[in-house]
């Protein structure tokens, strides 16, 4: 990884004497698309080690894998962005995230279908993210960025990571609320 | 405890719930519905409330009711939340932080209140339509209970102190009921009498029955010091009194009086304040400087007459020549030897303790937990790399990795009845706060249990125990009308049971009207009112947020909240808990926990892809499943296992990960569990056998999923699941009602 941070840094060079605001961002592929996200939540990526499915869970929990003694939640982003489940391959990723819910951080795992470099972008290159047109949920999308004239979509982690989101499990656990004791889901 | 630690923890507490408030709030400025929020302002305000009565803050306790009181009508949508309405409630978040500060900074709770923020309270409560609020006002309850408190003195304790020494002088204190009982005490004088001289009676009132609507005509508030002189023993005096033994409090003191307050002296001293026995003597007052002084001098004179050597073995012990020299009797300076004694070996015995810091205890345990898994590591590469000679080396190395666990964590087990006892003080100021009648009784206080897991669930405890005194207890006079025993009776339980502990809290109340929850819970819209739901499933509502039958809110507890926060909290400890109760029988809540949160004993099975950890203590047997032995009715499956109905469920088809290569032929197993006092079975694919479970927690990610416990990461460094087998049989249940209703549809 660290060969690649430092190219690209080179190559990124030239921006950031056209600009004084100056953002980092992983950019990945999910589904032959290309995505960004901020670096300042990206925690570490490795290689995909065996994950275990959790049972009645929707299919966009991948499952949780064993990180160093630490069981990490794993989100499949093909299937959290509506693109179906990410089919496993030599390249695939999973890219550690950190996600802070009031004083406690979690980490959580995003698997991706590729790690493909990091990027800087320009304030004056971020635009707002289109209001319709995307196949992708708007509220998931932070911004666009503009990188060698195409636009890349840079993901909103707190929404497509939204603890409270992912936490509600909805699929089986609803219908299996019996009882009608759990008023609250 | 002391009571600035508990101080420094209420601050804490009340920081923390200011703080959910104050989020809670701002939830609500963009989402006035928002539920849970509402909930979370409600609960700030009602747990502040509670701990503030519990420390005598009445302050506080009067402008978090009225806030309280609100709330629960917004909630219920009498009162609209008004974006104005928010911004007060804002301004009683901050004003509850001074008030608090104030008061708890202050020396002694009753200190006035500064007369600013008292003003600033009652403008804030005037805004808030305090004259149409609701509730009873806690001031009438709370102090009428501090001036009892002042008006009850133990003064008759010292008042007869016995004066002239050939008397017996016998103290006499007649319980509340003691007329109620059939007990006359004017008959026992009588007999007494006639076993030798009254010398002279004295007759005391106890000091409640002269407060206003205190006295009750049918109780006794006697008290009698008797004079008696007569050739009697104690054994024949106390059998005077054997029938009065329930209904009064006796003591009886001998005519030698000197004497006996000298044993009682020197048995009451303190261990480490038992020096010398000459200076044990001295202190209590048996002996005077001067004859002690005399004492040491004819020892250190002897002494001097024997050789060197044998001065110690030679030396006369000082009781002896206080004896002889009549300075004092022998029982007396038996007595102070005994306690010499008893002192010296108690200090041995507490030599034996070492205290410890539970952090380092926890972090032992963390580390041992990583032992567990690294030696079943080991485990798995020797198996692989087939080297045989290992194998013994191996064994021995997981033998004693399991005793350095169950030692360890044996070492952070606590009785859970240190933690009970503290209950007896809230049932005490609770009862003199409603008038009521109600004793506790604690049985079981042995059993162990882990620290962390008792800490957690103190809180749960609280809020049942408070519901069984306030909600469940009838007054005495109700009692009374209903033919029961007018002293109410909180029972809590506490006993092991298969790898959990079981705590059960029963009281001999007014019990659930099944028929009333069912009634609210349609208002609450929580069912429908054509839902068929069996008794045990309408009790279970009372678990529901928001759900309460007591019409009236009281200062202590009410409006049900507190049951859903108890089902929440015990839920998080993965336990469960169940309710049972009779309409006027009284009412017990069961509470099932695990005995530690850490690390467990489990069995490893294999279904489908994946592999699965079930808590050994709940594996009752495994048995081989044969191809035809299951029945499936409509959508339910059965076996009969030795003649027994058996549910089960097949795991692979519950989380639909059947393994599309294995042979279809191939035989699976039957593992039998049980819980609480059902069985069941699951089926799985194969049984890999038992290992030792560190428990990983699954974060927050999972906190809604049930049937899974948390994670365990097993030797080859894969993570299997630990099933939680009660909230599967409640999932496969509740498919089967869904299948159910589905086929009652069609």
């Amino acid at each position: 990884m660290g060969e690649l941070v430092l190219s690209n840094r080179a190559s990124a060079a030239t921006h950031t004497e056209t600009s004084d605001e100056v953002t980092q961002y992983l950019t990945f592929a999910v589904s032959d698309e290309r995505l960004a996200m901020s670096i300042d939540a990206v925690k570490e990526i490795i290689e995909t080690p065996a994950v275990t499915r959790v049972p009645m869970t929707p299919d966009y929990i991948r499952g949780v894998i064993n990180l160093r003694g630490s069981v990490v939640p794993v989100i499949d982003l093909g299937a959290r962005l509506g693109r179906g489940p990410i089919i496993l391959t030599k390249r695939s990723c999973i890219v550690l995230v950190e996600v802070h819910v009031g004083d406690e951080a979690h980490v959580l795992g995003m698997l991706v279908d590729e790690v493909k470099n990091i990027l800087e972008i320009a304030a004056e290159d971020i635009k707002p993210p289109p209001e319709f047109g995307s196949e992708i949920r708007t509220d998931f999308i932070e911004a666009m960025g503009r990188v060698d004239d195409v636009f890349v979509i840079i993901l909103s982690v707190d929404h497509v990571l939204s603890m409270q989101e992912l936490a509600a499990l909805r699929r089986l656990s609803q219908e299996t609320a019996s009882g009608g004791s759990d008023g609250e889901s | 405890m002391s009571l600035d630690s508990a101080r420094q923890a209420f601050l804490a507490e009340v920081a923390e719930l200011l703080q959910s408030m104050e989020d809670a709030l701002l939830a609500l400025e963009d989402d006035p519905e928002d539920a849970e929020s509402l909930n979370a302002v409600f609960r700030a305000m009602h747990t502040i409330k509670g701990t503030g009565g519990v420390f005598g803050y009445d302050s506080i306790v009067d402008f978090t009711h009225t806030v309280e009181t609100l709330m629960d009508r917004v909630r219920s949508g009498q009162v609209p939340l008004t974006r104005p309405l928010i911004a007060t409630l804002f301004e009683c978040r901050d004003h509850t932080a001074r008030l608090v500060d104030t008061i708890v900074a202050a020396s002694t709770p009753d200190e006035p209140l500064d007369p600013e923020l008292a003003r600033a309270g009652e403008a804030l409560l005037a805004r808030l339509g305090h004259s149409g609020g609701a509730g009873v006002s806690p001031e009438s309850a709370s102090g009428s209970a501090a001036d009892a408190n002042a008006a009850s003195p133990s003064a008759s304790d010292t008042k007869y102190l016995p004066v002239v020494s050939d008397l017996w002088m016998i103290t006499l204190r007649f319980k509340r009921d003691t007329f109620r009982d059939g007990i006359d005490p004017l008959s026992f004088l009588r007999y007494l009498g006639s076993l030798g001289e009254l010398v002279h009676v004295t007759t005391q009132l106890d000091p409640e029955a002269l407060r206003e609507d205190g006295f009750d005509a049918e109780s006794c508030y006697l008290e009698f010091g008797l004079g008696f002189r007569g050739e009697v023993d104690k054994p024949t005096i106390a059998g005077v009194f054997e029938f009065a033994d329930q209904d009064c409090e006796i003591r009886i003191l001998e005519p030698d009086t000197a004497q006996s307050k000298y044993l009682d002296l020197l048995a009451a001293v303190p261990d480490d304040q038992v020096g010398w026995i000459g200076d044990l003597l001295l202190r209590i007052g048996a002996l005077t400087q001067g004859e002690l002084d005399r004492a040491l001098e004819t020892q250190a004179a002897e002494s001097s007459d024997v050789g060197e050597g044998e001065s110690e073995t030679r030396k006369r012990r000082v009781g002896e020549i206080l004896v002889e020299q009549g300075s004092i009797k022998p029982a007396v300076v038996e007595q102070a030897a005994r306690t010499q004694e008893a002192a010296r070996t108690r200090r041995q015995e507490e030599a034996h303790f070492i205290r410890v810091d539970a952090q380092r205890l926890g972090h032992l345990i963390d580390l041992i937990g990583e032992l567990v898994t690294s030696s079943a590591a080991i485990r798995v590469l020797v198996k692989r790399a087939g080297v045989e000679d290992m194998n013994e080396v191996i064994d021995g190395v997981e033998y004693l990795v399991s005793e350095i666990r169950d030692n360890a964590l044996q070492l952070r087990m606590v009785p859970i009845g240190d933690s009970l006892s503290r209950f007896k003080r809230v049932v005490r100021d609770t009862c003199r706060e409603l008038g009521k009648e109600i004793e506790l009784v604690i049985t079981g206080g042995e059993t162990e249990l882990d620290k962390t897991v008792v800490e957690k669930m103190i809180d749960p405890l609280t809020h049942l125990i408070r519901n069984a005194v306030d909600h469940g207890i009838e007054t005495p006079e109700v009692r009374r009308s209903r033919g029961k025993p007018a002293q109410g009776r909180v029972h809590i339980n506490a006993y092991h049971d298969s790898g959990h502990i079981v705590v059960e809290i029963a009281d001999d109340g007014a019990g659930l009207d099944a028929e009333r929850i069912r009634a609210k819970a349609e208002a609450a819209g929580l069912v429908k009112p054509d839902d068929v739901l069996t008794r045990e499933e309408t009790l279970r509502l009372i678990f529901a947020p928001g759900l309460s039958t007591k019409e009236q809110a009281t200062n202590l507890s009410g409006r049900g909240v507190g049951m859903d926060v108890v089902r929440r909290n015990i839920e998080a400890l993965r336990g469960t808990v169940e309710l049972d109760s009779r309409l006027g029988e009284g009412t017990q809540v069961t509470i099932v926990l695990p005995l530690t949160l850490a690390i467990i004993d489990g069995f490893l099975v294999g279904a489908g892809a994946d592999q699965y950890v079930i808590p050994l203590s709940q594996v009752a047997e495994c048995v081989e499943m044969g191809a035809a032995s299951g029945v499936k009715r409509h959508g339910e499956h059965y076996i009969n296992l030795r003649g027994e109905v058996l549910p089960f469920i097949r795991l692979t088809e519950l989380f639909e990960n059947a393994d599309p290569e294995r042979r279809a032929g191939r035989r699976e197993s039957l593992v039998v569990v049980r819980f609480g006092h059902h069985k069941m079975g699951l089926v799985v694919d194969t049984l890999l056998g038992e290992l030792q479970t560190v428990i990983k927690p699954l974060g927050k990610v999972f906190e809604r999923l049930r049937g899974v416990a948390g994670a365990t990461i097993l030797g080859t460094g894969d993570i299997a699941l630990i099933l939680d087998v009660a909230e599967l049989a409640a999932i496969a249940e509740g498919q089967r009602a869904v299948a159910g209703r589905r086929l009652a549809g069609a």
